[in-house]
């Protein structure tokens, strides 16, 4: 006897006209080409900052019939035909009966601290599902909200420690001023949204930055949350001022630069890399606050990377995506369909510059090129680690590429 | 010794040997430790080294960072910069100049906001119109600024070098003021300076606090701004052309119409001379059959002897007559021509054939005054599509005036080459008294006769050359005279081959 399963529809279109409105018409129509008119579930939405505005998410709902909309907005997408550094891609699916999906949001972070928005959030994506065995969630967070490891930890704290959580931390045109999140209609900053899979869905999901480390291991002596104040008993920034030879005010001139090009690496036991955190700013007292969280009693490197070590990271996400789908897919029957999206550190498209399209390349050959694909450039990226003792506990990661290959 | 004693000496023989046992390991041990240590110190030695050398490599890395960014920079901004060049370049309306390049260039450049003011010597105000990046509002603001009685802008144009956000000091007050006035973080500002068309500058910014301008970008934008004023001059002096080309051809078509009426009008009056002449020619034929008749019958003394001086009188008569004859069908023949009446009947003729009759009909004059007559015609030339009876009188009326002017034991040659595909040019040259310079142009007019002294002693109507040219623009050839006074003539004139 043999059972057919109906597969997942997916359709990406993508547009880089300056008008947001005619963008999103004429990305939904691009992505529509492959749907043959089925009707539309849900839209993932990237776009530049240059393009949010409500005409484009009210074009989107309009076009689709109002599909639930989820999505933030990046430094740059990624398109199945390139990078867009102006424009927006909209990734279309129609869902078969069995997977199901939740969306929910979370606003207000500030006031409501990242730990209890995280809690709010899973509620939220909870509501309906409690009683449906849950497969995955994909988390979109405001990426100036300084507490992001504590967003997650509120998430997971409802979902489940070792629940697979994939996530993306909006970003803008590289200002740091407002990063902005997608939901339905609406669209705000200070938030999280976020989407829960269910069903007959699998996935694999590979996450590497490439960053190796150098000099002495130290020990962080004194921190809270995302800010260092002291490193081996001495100011955080000494580590910078020791290692390029800097002074304070040069390091504060070229503080992004410094950021991504050696951020710090945490030592995870068990781990292939360690987990890179970007400082954001010098504090009082020599205090470095970084993107993320870092604990006290952590070993910590200084890191160093190059753009071949940087492709060489997105081959290996690429694979391992790859990898780990199909030994989710070990037992799948009937036709399915593969799509791909991918959270990429805007901090690696600085580096990367004028050879960021090379990383395109291996992650368009990497998969089959007519695959559909989505993704955005972020300020973090959430996704769980491998070793046996974090148990599949995701952690908010920087500076690294997260490709999150589905099936269904 | 009993055998509490023996187990005594025993255990203290047997306690010394394990002591010095014990004391020989802990030696060993000692040893062993202090090898250790001494491993340690060196691993530490060579981790602490290890770390400097780590230091090297961040800093070095750190340099060749800055250096690849600033490469990657430059290169990315040449790009940008011949993009921007050469579609400015290509743009010859002004309010194009910026439009056509659009606002992505600008970014390649690393700058999201641009704009130019020119200042407007007649109204004594800057002109904001070349902008990206600002809003209406935005645009507004900057106007009043640099409109305002206490800006700099003037004084930094007249400075005429570019200045920017790092080439000036930290503390200068204009770093803050342009900052505010231009909503950016950096900015480089270059003077626009035109030779025709007055000065501004050209102002180009970001709001983007990462990026740090540098004296590459300063020297780039420098650049771009220098094409920008050479795009602008040349546009407006495009369109200054552009509207003197209008206004001559506004004008040319004026003239022209003028001249079109004018030519009509000569036509018209043209035409009713032509009539004029032909009707009076007509009239003055009859007559003129009559008092030759009329004359001859008396000159034959049919109707009765008459005396010698009657008869000599009479001669006169019919003489003249047929002067005024020969030259009333000269003008009928022009009049004819010039209206269109006559048509040539084009026919395949010889050449030789021609030139050959020509020269048996006026052989005896030629003879009777001792001149040569030398014909000197092209080999194989061919054929000539004429009017054959027409092209004869013109023979006749050139050799006719070439033996009148020419002296005797003078030469006139009749010479004929192949000068173009369709095209045969026949010369008529004389050894004769040569004309001025100034008749050169008037002597194939109606009625114009060359004041010398030949022309003083034989009368003549002045209307051959007139007919002969008639003749030959009949035929879409054309006729012209060299000449010099007493070194003869040449008449050329062109005449059709057969295709």
């Amino acid at each position: 006897m043999y059972c057919f399963y109906m597969a997942i529809n997916v359709g990406v279109g993508f547009s880089t006209k300056t008008n947001a409105t005619l963008a999103a018409a004429e990305a939904v129509r691009k992505a529509k080409l492959n749907l043959d008119n089925a009707k539309v579930d849900l839209a993932i939405v990237f776009s530049t900052v240059d393009l949010v505005n409500y005409g484009m998410l009210n074009t989107i709902s309009e076009e689709t019939q109002n599909a639930r909309v989820i999505g933030c907005s990046g430094a740059a997408v990624i398109s199945p035909r390139s990078i867009l550094n102006r424009g927006l891609v909209v990734m279309l699916l129609c869902l078969p009966k069995d997977i199901y999906f939740n969306t929910s949001c979370v606003k207000e972070v500030k006031k409501s601290g990242a730990l209890n928005a995280g809690r709010e959030l899973a509620e939220g994506l909870l509501y309906g599902f409690r009683n449906v065995r849950r497969d995955l969630s994909i988390i979109f967070s405001d990426g100036l909200i300084a507490e992001g490891s504590n967003l997650i930890f509120g998430v997971q704290e409802k979902l489940g420690r070792s629940f697979p959580l994939v996530g993306a931390s909006a970003s803008d045109n590289m200002r740091f001023s407002k990063t902005h999140l997608f939901f339905n209609q609406e669209i705000f900053s200070d938030g999280a949204v976020g989407i829960i899979w269910a069903g007959k869905v699998n996935f694999g999901l590979g996450i590497k930055h490439g960053w190796k480390p150098l000099g002495k291991p130290r020990s962080v002596t004194e921190s809270r949350g995302n800010i260092v104040q002291s490193i081996g008993n001495k100011p955080a920034i000494g580590i910078y001022e020791e290692y390029l030879n800097y002074s304070r005010a040069q390091i504060e001139k070229e503080l992004r630069r410094i950021s991504v090009l050696y951020p710090i690496g945490i030592y995870l036991a068990g781990e292939d890399e360690y987990l890179l955190r970007n400082i954001i700013s010098i504090e009082k007292g020599g205090a470095l606050r970084f993107q993320g969280n870092v604990p006290k009693g952590s070993q910590i490197r200084l890191m160093i990377g190059t753009k071949e070590s940087c492709f060489e990271a997105t081959k290996q996400s690429v694979e391992e995506a790859q990898k780990k789908l199909s030994i989710a897919m070990v037992g799948s029957k009937g036709q399915t369909n593969k799509f791909v999206l991918v959270f990429n550190s805007a901090s690696r498209y600085t580096l990367l510059g004028r050879e960021a399209m090379k990383e395109w390349d291996i992650i368009h050959q990497g998969f089959n090129p007519e695959i559909p694909l989505a993704g955005v450039y972020t300020f973090g990226e959430q996704a769980p680690l491998k070793a046996v003792s974090y148990q599949g506990q995701a952690y908010f990661h920087n500076q690294s590429i997260a490709t999150l290959a589905m099936e269904g | 010794m009993g055998l509490f004693e023996f187990i005594y000496e025993l255990f203290r023989i047997a306690s010394f040997f394990i002591i010095l046992f014990l004391a020989i390991i802990l030696l060993f041990k000692i040893e062993k430790v202090k090898q250790l240590q001494e491993i340690i110190n060196n691993l530490r030695k060579s981790l602490e080294e290890m770390d400097e050398q780590a230091k090297l490599i961040l800093r070095t890395d750190m340099e060749l960072n800055k250096a690849q960014e600033e490469l990657d920079k430059k290169i990315s901004s040449l790009y940008a910069l011949q993009k921007i060049s050469r579609t400015i370049s290509t743009t010859l309306e002004e309010s194009q100049i910026f439009r056509s390049t659009g606002s992505v260039s600008f970014e390649e450049l690393g700058f999201e906001k641009a704009c130019a003011l020119l200042w407007d010597e007649n109204n004594k105000k800057f002109v904001f119109y070349l902008v990206i990046g600002y809003k209406e509002n935005e645009i507004e603001a900057i106007k009043s600024y640099a409109n305002s009685e206490n800006n700099t802008l003037m004084d930094l144009i007249k400075r005429g070098k570019a200045f920017s956000s790092i080439s000036l000091n930290p503390d200068n007050p204009l770093i803050k003021a342009t900052n505010e006035a231009f909503k950016v973080n950096s900015f480089i500002v270059c003077p626009l300076l035109t030779e025709e068309f007055g000065n501004g500058l050209f102002f180009i910014g970001t709001q983007n606090t990462e990026l740090t301008v540098t004296a590459g970008d300063e020297e780039l934008i420098t650049i771009l701004a220098n094409q920008i004023a050479q795009a602008i001059e040349n546009a407006r002096l495009f369109e200054k052309a552009w509207k003197s080309q209008q206004e001559l051809e506004r004008k040319v078509e004026e003239r022209t119409r003028q001249l079109s009426r004018a030519l009509e009008e000569v036509k018209i009056i043209s035409d009713r001379k032509t009539n004029f002449i032909s009707s009076v020619s007509h009239e003055l034929r009859t007559p003129l059959t009559s008092i030759k008749g009329y004359a001859a019958i008396l000159l034959e003394e049919k109707l009765g002897a008459l005396p010698q001086a009657v008869k000599e009188r009479l001669a006169k008569i019919n003489r003249h007559s047929d002067e005024l004859v020969h030259m009333v069908n000269d003008l009928l023949d022009i009049a004819r021509i010039e209206s269109g009446r006559t048509t040539m009947k084009l026919a395949e003729q010889d050449l030789n054939n021609i030139v050959s009759s020509v020269s048996d009909l006026i052989f005896i004059q030629y003879k009777n005054k001792n001149v040569d007559l030398v014909t000197d015609i092209q080999k194989d030339i061919p054929p000539i599509l004429v009017d054959r009876s027409q092209i004869e009188r013109v023979f006749i009326n050139l050799l006719g005036n070439a033996i009148k002017f020419t002296p005797e034991k003078g030469q006139v040659t009749i010479k004929a080459r192949e000068v173009e595909e369709d095209k045969v040019q026949i010369d008529i040259s004389d050894t004769g008294i040569g004309l001025p310079a100034e008749s050169s142009s008037k002597i194939f007019e109606e009625f114009y006769r060359v004041d010398n002294s030949i022309n003083q002693q034989v009368k003549g109507t002045g209307l051959g050359l007139s007919l002969v040219r008639q003749i030959i623009e009949a035929h879409k050839g054309k006729i012209w005279v060299k000449s010099k006074v007493g070194e003869g003539s040449t008449f050329s004139f062109l005449l059709p081959l057969v295709k």
